[in-house]
């Protein structure tokens, strides 16, 4: 049993899913779903995708190069059964994902440096822009002191007011 | 490719949408254009004389599998728009393949085995 990967969205193709075009020159073409068939035949190329892996990739979205992507590949040659090796790589599959995850949870982490200050920055602006829409500026100007213990609240939590 | 056809002198038939389906088959598709593209010159197929297609097949567009009339009407098709859009377009990285979406999908190259890879 072989599981394929979809040519557009590049997920696992389980036996008896998706759907497959074989063209007349004899190239094989598997979609996990109708949705990645009908973009195949849009002719939309996977890379301007935006919710493709090939796009995520191409992007650096996701982690490209580690030694946890070695593992699974496609084997084009028999393999004799040995249960002492069967044994060992089903242990090992379990490790070798669990590292793979924390990696790609670093990676994660690594690219979305820096992007806290600038959310916050950016509600700060934007709650600067618009404080005028949830109180009226003449009420600002009346009750100075209640006004800055509001700022601070808000401040917190810019979000919840819109 | 088949379908609408603006000057149709009989009104009353409907347009065939069953041409245009199967002309969409006969299409190449863009990665077998890029590898034509990358090919040495000399083994690019010479134009066989087919007389189905328009002017003998003898004057074709390599980019936009198109064959033309004759060498007036391909010259022009080379200066206009789409031609030159598509020229950039295979220009550019290879078209997205099978093994592309392997190895996005977090897979490695594909293993033949020994005899294979020494080839």
């Amino acid at each position: 049993m072989r599981l394929e990967k979809c040519w557009f969205c590049s997920s696992t193709v389980y036996p008896g899913h998706g759907i497959q075009f074989v063209r007349n020159d004899a190239k094989i073409f598997r979609f996990c779903r109708s949705k990645c068939h009908k973009n195949f035949k849009m002719k939309r190329n996977p890379r301007k995708v935006k919710w493709t892996k090939a796009y995520r990739r191409v992007h650096g979205k996701d982690m490209t190069q580690d030694s946890t992507f070695e593992f699974e590949r496609k084997r084009n040659r028999p393999e004799r059964y040995d249960r002492n090796l069967a044994v060992d790589v089903l242990k090992a599959i379990p490790k070798i994902d669990k590292i793979r995850v924390s990696r790609e949870e670093r990676h994660h982490k690594n690219r979305m440096k820096g992007n806290k200050a600038k959310v916050q920055k950016e509600a700060e602006k934007e709650y600067e822009q618009s404080i005028h829409m949830v109180k009226a500026p003449s009420s600002l100007q009346q009750e100075k002191i209640k006004v800055k213990v509001s700022q601070q609240q808000s401040e917190e939590n810019p979000l919840m007011e819109e | 490719m088949g379908g609408k056809c603006p000057h149709r002198k009989v009104k009353k038939r409907r347009l065939s949408h069953k041409t245009d389906r199967r002309a969409r088959f006969l299409i190449k598709g863009d990665d077998m254009v890029y590898d034509e593209l990358n090919k040495p010159e000399e083994e690019r197929k010479t134009l066989p004389v087919d007389e189905d297609l328009p002017g003998m097949g003898q004057h074709y567009c390599l980019h936009c599998d198109r064959f033309f009339a004759n060498v007036a009407v391909r010259d022009d098709h080379f200066k206009t728009k789409k031609h030159r859009r598509r020229v950039k377009q295979m220009m550019g990285d290879a078209p997205h393949t099978q093994l592309d979406a392997e190895l996005a999908a977090g897979m490695g190259m594909p293993d033949n085995g020994p005899k294979l890879m020494s080839m």
